[in-house]
């Protein structure tokens, strides 16, 4: 796992090394073992390195036989060993044993058709010189990231949207539509971003850029082809996926860790892994002191039955907001949660204990329906069908059983359900989470809201729904756009990819193998969620392979304390200064007298509902976010390069 | 005290308390909570710890209804009822 950058320019005037240099700096926590440099007339690539495959020979930029292709690349392609026999055998001429070279020719066979035969999470810029082109492209569900921007003719890409800062060719300016979305879904939705002129490659996307014109295009769709029944070989066919899934992710030069939360998903993967895995298993988890929180029975049951090694990051008061600053630096966007804070903890302890790739559970809630929200729709749409019934109604007390029981009943717990939209609306599922979201813009300044007058970002969310949407079943809606407006943008991104890879962990997914997705999309949503049992298929499969109570145990989404990590009852110092009135008008996102409200109240110990839990973060990250990208106080923070281990150049280069 | 002494305290309350960042917002007497956005069910649970200490109305389970707590006017004419009738609610 890596992190590359790079530049491409309209006219032939070079690219600096330097330049570079300063965008390979600002993503060293991504690629900590080694960079390296292409620098050229027309085109620059730049690679910081995290050596898992081929340690010795894989550094980057890498070329092909006579160098007239090469590839600066984050990821891994985890069928590269068989793509590479295949393309041994049509006439390819091998130089070292990594996934990177087997890109390098599955391109030059193929060309753009290589994606489709891709197994993995990857992210690359493929410079061919023949044509001066550039390819880039992201994997089908979007682990790995890839922004761009194009300015004045010219190509501007990078693993992080800092690097691309760091190139001095892009001015980091915010986008109020995507701070918009990120208050409304939890996270701008691909190719907008929080940065002005900043796109992220969607995922499943790719795009060349030739004669100053970027063209963009998509190799995967996500689609749910739902069977009526469920095959008959529904089980060992899922055991399969699974089995390869995870055995193909194993496929390292370094030992494979895995992250163990206690639930059904990690603990199905750490099960694989420890019998796959030539070596002892490490496993890590994350523990809390509040008990509503802590999963850590659990944890040590599996662990205890799989005889892993294993590490817990407890997170003790005072640890999210410590580390929280840097969080939103390496998330690079405000956040609603505190709940990447302990995953970049997380990510911490891993490294030190010297493994730098993960298995971890995520993507199975989504292919097989786990989260509670999908228990929600079923069940709005069983109270819809009969709005006079006055039994159905109540069984909305049995969702979310890890809420206080108080706050779980009665007409407004209801009708909150039920109140939320219309069945005919295409983001029915989500419109009771995207409203409670929403609510963090009650504390908007006037000017934001004039600002963003007109923009809709529900409209503009049902507007890009594929025209196969409106074929699928509700749950299977559900699913697509907690696919794409949750698990790409957010749980991968700012929960997942920036937060393991800023201490160089490379986090791998086996559920999120293209093959088991399409599998589960495949299933009657019947073998998913049955009645108020989540993942039935799932559990059916998973005895006998993991602990019964964790077999039998019902999801617990993993939560962190949101505002009480900041107040204990008085504010940490930092939210003290950036919540100042004068730092609100600053930035101009919040009004002051709404913030100062949320402040008296959290400092009383009386904010304890999601929306005031979600408004104090949203603003805290806003706020840091605003402040380290925006200001002068620290717009970069490169780390030290070391020696490249490739320093190419050809022709004319421009000063640095 | 009267109802409208009891609905005054109570609009002071919600004003104070979930719609602080929304100075702009007016909520009439027979505004619905819930559908304004002004209260969710995490409120109700706070709405209801204030009608204890404030009015010394205790809110059964069963009592937690939009017809008893959906507006302003429902909530002071909820207490009113729970208070004359046999004197303040005890917990």
């Amino acid at each position: 796992m890596c992190g590359f950058a790079g530049l491409a320019r309209h006219e032939p005037r070079g690219v600096a090394a330097g330049t570079l240099d300063r965008m390979a700096a600002a993503l060293r926590h991504r690629g900590p073992d080694g960079c390296g440099r292409y620098a050229g007339p027309r085109v620059g690539l730049a690679h910081v390195r995290l050596s898992i495959i081929d340690v010795a020979g894989g550094a980057q930029p890498l070329g092909n036989e006579d160098d007239s292709v090469l590839i600066v690349y984050n990821g891994e392609v985890y069928n590269y060993l068989e793509l590479r026999e295949e393309l041994a055998a049509a006439g390819h001429r091998f130089r070292t044993r990594s996934d990177t070279e087997v890109l390098v020719h599955a391109y030059e066979q193929w060309g753009t058709a290589m994606l489709g035969r891709l197994n993995g999470q990857f992210a690359f810029a493929i410079y061919d010189r023949r044509t001066e082109s550039v390819f880039l492209a992201r994997d089908r569900f979007g682990v790995r990231p890839l922004f761009y921007s194009v300015v004045r003719g010219d190509l501007v890409f990078a693993s992080e949207a800092k690097a691309l800062f760091a190139s001095g060719e892009v001015e980091p300016a915010p986008d109020p539509v995507g701070l918009d979305q990120v208050f409304t879904f939890w996270a701008a939705r691909p190719p907008r971003t929080v940065f002005r002129g900043v796109q992220s490659l969607e995922p499943g996307g790719f795009a060349i850029w030739r004669d100053g014109r970027l063209r963009g295009g998509r190799y995967y769709e996500l689609d749910y082809p739902e069977a009526r029944d469920e095959p008959a070989d529904a089980l060992p066919a899922l055991g399969d996926l699974l089995g390869t899934g995870v055995a193909l992710r194993l496929r390292s030069d370094v030992p494979v860790g895995g992250y163990l939360s206690g639930g059904l998903d990690s603990s199905i993967t750490c099960s694989l892994a420890a019998r796959e895995s030539p070596y002892a298993l490490r496993t890590f988890s994350v523990t809390f002191d509040d008990p509503r929180l802590d999963e850590r029975e659990f944890q040590l049951l599996v662990a205890r039955q799989l005889r892993s090694q294993h590490f817990i990051q407890a997170i003790k008061p005072g640890d999210v907001a410590s580390v929280f600053p840097d969080v939103v630096w390496h998330a690079e966007s405000p956040l609603v949660r505190t709940a990447p804070a302990p995953m970049y903890l997380l990510a911490r302890l891993t490294r030190e204990h010297d493994i730098k790739v993960v298995l971890t559970g995520e993507g199975s809630d989504e292919l097989f329906l786990g989260y509670d929200l999908f228990k929600e729709t079923a069940l709005r749409l069983f109270c819809l069908r009969q709005p006079q019934s006055r039994l159905r109604p109540r069984l909305f007390e049995r969702l979310y059983p890890y809420l206080d029981p108080a706050a779980r009943r009665g007409d407004f717990w209801r009708r909150f359900f039920l109140d939320a939209g219309t069945t005919d609306d295409p983001l029915f599922s989500h419109l009771p989470r995207f409203s409670l979201t929403s609510r963090i813009k009650d504390f908007y300044t006037g000017d934001l809201r004039a600002t963003l007058s007109g923009a809709d970002p529900l409209e503009e969310l049902r507007a890009s729904l594929p025209s196969r949407f409106a074929a699928w079943s509700p749950l299977n809606r559900a699913a697509y756009l907690e696919m794409v407006t949750l698990l790409s943008p957010y749980l991968l991104a700012a929960q997942g990819d920036r937060m393991s890879l800023a201490h160089g962990v490379e986090s791998r997914y086996p559920f999120l193998d293209h093959r088991l997705f399409e599998f589960a999309a495949r299933l009657p949503t019947s073998s998913k969620l049955r009645g108020f049992r989540e993942k039935a298929v799932l559990r059916r499969w998973a005895q006998g392979q993991v602990p019964a109570e964790v077999q039998q145990r019902p999801k617990q989404p993993y939560r962190a304390p949101d505002i009480p990590a900041f107040f204990s009852p008085e504010p940490v110092e930092y939210v003290r200064e950036i919540l100042h009135e004068a730092n609100l008008a600053r930035s101009g996102m919040f009004d002051p007298r709404a913030v100062a409200g949320l402040m008296r109240r959290c400092q009383a110990g009386v904010a304890t509902g999601f929306r005031e839990n979600q408004a104090l973060v949203a603003i805290v990250s806003a706020e840091l976010w605003y402040r380290q990208f925006f200001t002068d106080a620290a717009q970069v923070r490169p780390g030290r390069l070391p020696v490249p281990d490739v320093a190419l150049a050809d022709g004319v280069t421009a000063p640095a | 005290m009267d109802e409208s002494a009891i609905l005054t305290r109570t609009r002071a309350y919600v004003l104070d308390t979930f719609l602080y960042m929304r100075p702009g917002f007016t909520l009439g007497d027979h505004d619905r909570l819930l559908q304004r956005g002004v209260i969710d069910s995490m409120g109700v649970m706070e709405l209801i710890g204030f009608l204890r200490s404030e009015f010394d109305v205790v809110v059964a389970d069963e009592d937690i209804t939009e017809q008893n707590l959906g507006t302003l006017a429902d909530i002071a004419r909820y207490v009113m009822a729970k208070r004359g009738n046999g004197g303040p609610a005890r917990g």
